[in-house]
């Protein structure tokens, strides 16, 4: 009797100490959220095998995800397509097999109007005397990739950052390393370089005292307005503007938005046209969100979702919402949302279950690197693409908000 | 024993020396009154079990000099160069203590904390040692530090962030400690193993599971990239080549080919109950302890159960299921918690089933013989939770074949007021 009292005061005892609220975080896992298996080695599976699956560049075209991708040094992208309503992996594309001694597709997909063609741009292996690659991809209605070399815009240099015009047969980009702007005529094959976003002699000493390669400061990311007028960064922190009708680059008074002695990391890390032509974009420095007012050629800095660095990728919404992705290594990714009235929402780590066979329980999957984002052409998804040794596709219903 | 121990640990005039902030002081109180409640209580306790070995193959050793000592995780290893053990003790916030027993000497002695061993700043806290203590080529000691999980990723990036984890070495002989340098920027390393060969250091990086491959001699760092999931598996292990295993998302083996310089993935994922859920596949290993005279290295998984494997020096080799880690009812064989795995002298299997609120039998952790032979298992003693709670470790055997586990009682099932002990064991005979 006396044992069992005194017992269960023993037990009472785990009662009254205060228990510590326990401090793990939540992770965003939104009903209707998934993950796929889209890497893994050695397996009987479809999959893209390691460090050659980094999703640098997502579109959807209908029920399709495309995306191309980076590999490491000495090994060549892929290009492969997921199909949405069956959850997998339905075909992988080597682009080598079409373009040999290539290293990425990072540019992003542009699409040709609303239909399933879209156009990339590649980089080439380190240290190759070969330039990037314009590359047309089909994409069909079983989800099979139709690659076609278009040509080398500018020779001996990469592409770094690529857009299209459609309405114009036009694309646009940042060649690697010199950092020039380039046109190229798809009907012609013509090329037209552009000197003006090239670093200065002093843009490249200050670039070394901070230690950058054109890797770290040339623009990611080109983008073009309802005017048919293309937009992008150049050294230190500005903004340029190029007009197709008279062919000039030209400056914009506002420059990114930075934090104070750190300009000269600032460069575009991403933009995003919504469908009413609003433009955002995001500088990689230090992950500022800012809109760029095409009317006045102004900018308005709508501040950082997190503390972190960099703004990788961005895609909208429902209803005038923008979601995105920042921070990045050496930090990892925090989903984010803004809204013209509510502001910055930071919704975390997004972490979704993935099934597959071998593991039909399920499990959980985090997203930490992720480099790429798209929307369904319905709205109704958002896809995200890692950035890892073995990268994921991330899938999620964007939300009915505000 | 048990009993004058706590006691010990809880009237130390080192522990009342501190000045503890007034709810510190409630809170010690409210502990000590516990934990007399409580172990008077089970001193009184009629239990009905039949116990297999008796309390002298059993000893409970404090860790002196660390009043705020809170808990050990995987952070225990042996050194045959010297027949010691070594063991990382935390506070759980910001102070390591640095052990050494010496089992002929029946002595422990706290080398020193590693912030001050290792030459660290303040900003360069480390919430614990996570990873093994481990030997390398010429008799030195190994291990890495971690931020403390939820403290280390609500700052990461941020002014006051984490700094580390680190690699360390121990000299034993000069009683000198080496800071090796980081691995990744902001990530902890929760496990680490090292060649005894060529001195390469093999890691894994917390949250963001990067298997690393660090050559100290070369201080060369090389990132294998992401290889497991949402929750980070805790256990490298490696074989008599110097091959390093670990696990993908999958729960398949993947193993650093040292002659290839390359990762090989299994095909197959190693053995798991039909239900087992899905954290528990993507943590993967929680223990080994090797058998060299049968080339045989066991593991037990997340999922509870046992695998014996045997390695080869190139490509993955063979695993065997041994079955569960104890016997539960149908649908349920995958729950038991088993951090832990030693082999005796005899061949045997011997582990700690408990902790993390996961216990087989109520309230009680218990100590399972297991006979891979026979694959039969045998609970050789029980203990209420309120003695020992949990504990961790792998492979930890000195040369008189005690085996040994870094164990720590929870008063309560919160972080709040755990007490880290060593526990000693011989199945075969009475430990000094």
């Amino acid at each position: 009797m006396k044992s069992q009292l005194l017992f269960l005061c023993f037990q009472i005892g785990l009662f009254v100490i205060p228990g510590r609220i326990d401090a793990q975080y939540t992770f965003f896992k939104p009903t209707g959220s998934f993950a796929i298996e889209t890497s893994l080695e050695n397996t009987d599976e479809l999959r893209m095998p390691m460090y050659r699956n980094a999703m640098h560049s997502l579109a959807v075209s209908g029920d399709f995800i495309l995306g191309g991708t980076m590999a490491e040094k000495g090994l060549t992208p892929l290009l492969f397509t997921i199909s949405l309503s069956g959850r997998k992996l339905t075909t992988i594309q080597e682009l080598e097999e079409v373009v040999p001694g290539q290293l990425s597709i990072s540019t992003g997909f542009s699409p040709m109007g609303k239909g399933n063609l879209f156009y990339a741009g590649t980089m080439p292996q380190p240290g190759s005397m070969g330039g990037g690659h314009i590359i047309q991809v089909h994409v069909d209605g079983q989800g099979k990739i139709q690659v076609k070399d278009i040509g080398v815009p500018v020779a001996g240099e990469g592409i770094f950052a690529m857009t299209l015009n459609p309405q114009r047969n036009e694309v646009y980009g940042i060649a690697y390393p010199s950092g020039r702007f380039f046109t190229y005529q798809l009907k012609t094959g013509k090329s037209e370089l552009f000197n003006e976003t090239v670093p200065s002699q002093k843009d490249t000493a200050t670039f070394h005292s901070f230690a950058l390669k054109p890797d770290d400061y040339l623009c990611r990311a080109l983008v073009v307005d309802n005017q048919g007028r293309v937009y992008g960064s150049k050294a230190i922190n500005k903004l340029f503007r190029f007009d197709p009708v008279t062919k000039k680059i030209t400056v914009l008074k506002d420059e990114l938005p930075f934090v104070w002695g750190r300009e000269v990391m600032g460069r575009i890390d991403a933009w995003v046209k919504m469908p009413d032509g609003t433009i955002y974009g995001s500088n990689a420095a230090d992950g500022q969100l800012f809109r760029l007012n095409t009317a006045k050629q102004t900018v308005v800095n709508l501040g950082k979702p997190i503390m972190m660095p960099r703004l990788m990728c961005m895609a909208p919404g429902k209803n005038g919402m923008l979601y995105g992705v920042a921070g990045a290594a050496p930090g990892y990714a925090h989903l984010f949302s803004y809204h013209p009235e509510k502001g910055f929402r930071d919704l975390g780590n997004p972490e979704f279950k993935m099934v597959a066979p071998g593991i039909e329980q399920g499990i959980a999957w985090r997203g930490f690197q992720i480099s790429s984002m798209a929307a369904s052409p319905d709205g109704k998804y958002i896809v995200m693409g890692e950035n890892e040794a073995l990268s994921q596709l991330l899938v999620f219903p964007a939300e009915d908000l505000p | 024993m048990k009993v004058l121990f706590l006691l010990y640990l809880s009237f130390s005039n080192e522990f009342l020396s501190i000045k503890f902030q007034r709810m510190q002081v409630a809170r010690f109180f409210t502990l000590l009154l516990v934990q007399v409640i409580g172990l008077y209580a089970y001193a009184f306790q009629d239990t009905s079990i039949k116990k297999a070995v008796s309390e002298k193959n059993i000893r409970f050793i404090p860790y002196p000099g660390f009043a705020d000592a809170h808990s050990t995780w995987g952070s225990i290893g042996y050194n045959p160069a010297t027949n010691n053990i070594y063991v990382g003790v935390t506070n759980h916030a910001d102070n390591v203590g640095f052990y050494e027993y010496d089992p002929a000497r029946d002595q422990m002695q706290l080398h020193g904390f590693i912030k001050d061993l290792g030459f660290l700043r303040p900003f360069q806290w480390q919430g614990k040692i996570h990873s093994k203590i481990v030997v390398g080529p010429k008799g030195e000691m190994y291990f890495s530090t971690d931020g403390g999980e939820s403290r280390e990723e609500y700052l990461m990036n941020h002014p006051h962030g984490y700094a580390g984890g680190f690699f360390m070495k121990w000299n034993p002989i000069e009683k000198r400690l080496t800071n090796l340098g980081m691995g990744m920027q902001y990530e902890s390393i929760k496990d680490l193993e090292v060649d005894t060969a060529t001195g390469l250091i093999y890691a894994v990086s917390y949250p963001q599971v990067h298997f690393l491959v660090y050559d100290p001699a070369k201080n060369q760092l090389h990132d294998a990239g992401r290889l497991g999931s949402s929750h980070v598996p805790r256990v490298l292990f490696t074989d008599r080549w110097g091959n390093c295993y670990y696990v993908d998302w999958r729960q398949r083996l993947v193993k650093y080919e040292k002659s290839t310089r390359k990762l090989v993935f299994a095909k197959q994922s190693l053995p798991a109950f039909p239900g087992t859920p899905g954290n528990s596949i993507v943590t993967g290993i929680t223990a080994y302890a090797k058998d060299p005279t049968k080339n045989v290295i066991y593991l037990v998984t997340y999922g509870a159960k046992l695998v014996a494997f045997y390695p080869q020096e190139n490509g993955i080799g063979r695993w065997e299921d041994l079955g569960g880690v104890f016997e539960m009812a149908k649908g349920q064989e995958w729950k038991p918690y088993v951090p832990n795995l030693n082999v005796g002298l005899n061949g045997k299997l011997y582990y700690l089933i408990g902790g993390h609120g996961n216990y087989v039998r109520k309230d009680k952790t218990v100590l399972v013989e297991f006979d891979p032979q026979e694959r039969r298992h045998n609970v050789l003693y029980e203990f209420p939770i309120g003695v020992l709670t949990e504990a961790t470790g792998s492979d930890i055997r000195d040369s008189e074949g005690n085996l040994y586990f870094a164990g720590r009682l929870r008063p309560n099932r919160t972080e709040y007021g755990s007490v880290p002990f060593l526990v000693k064991f011989n199945p075969q005979k009475e430990v000094k």
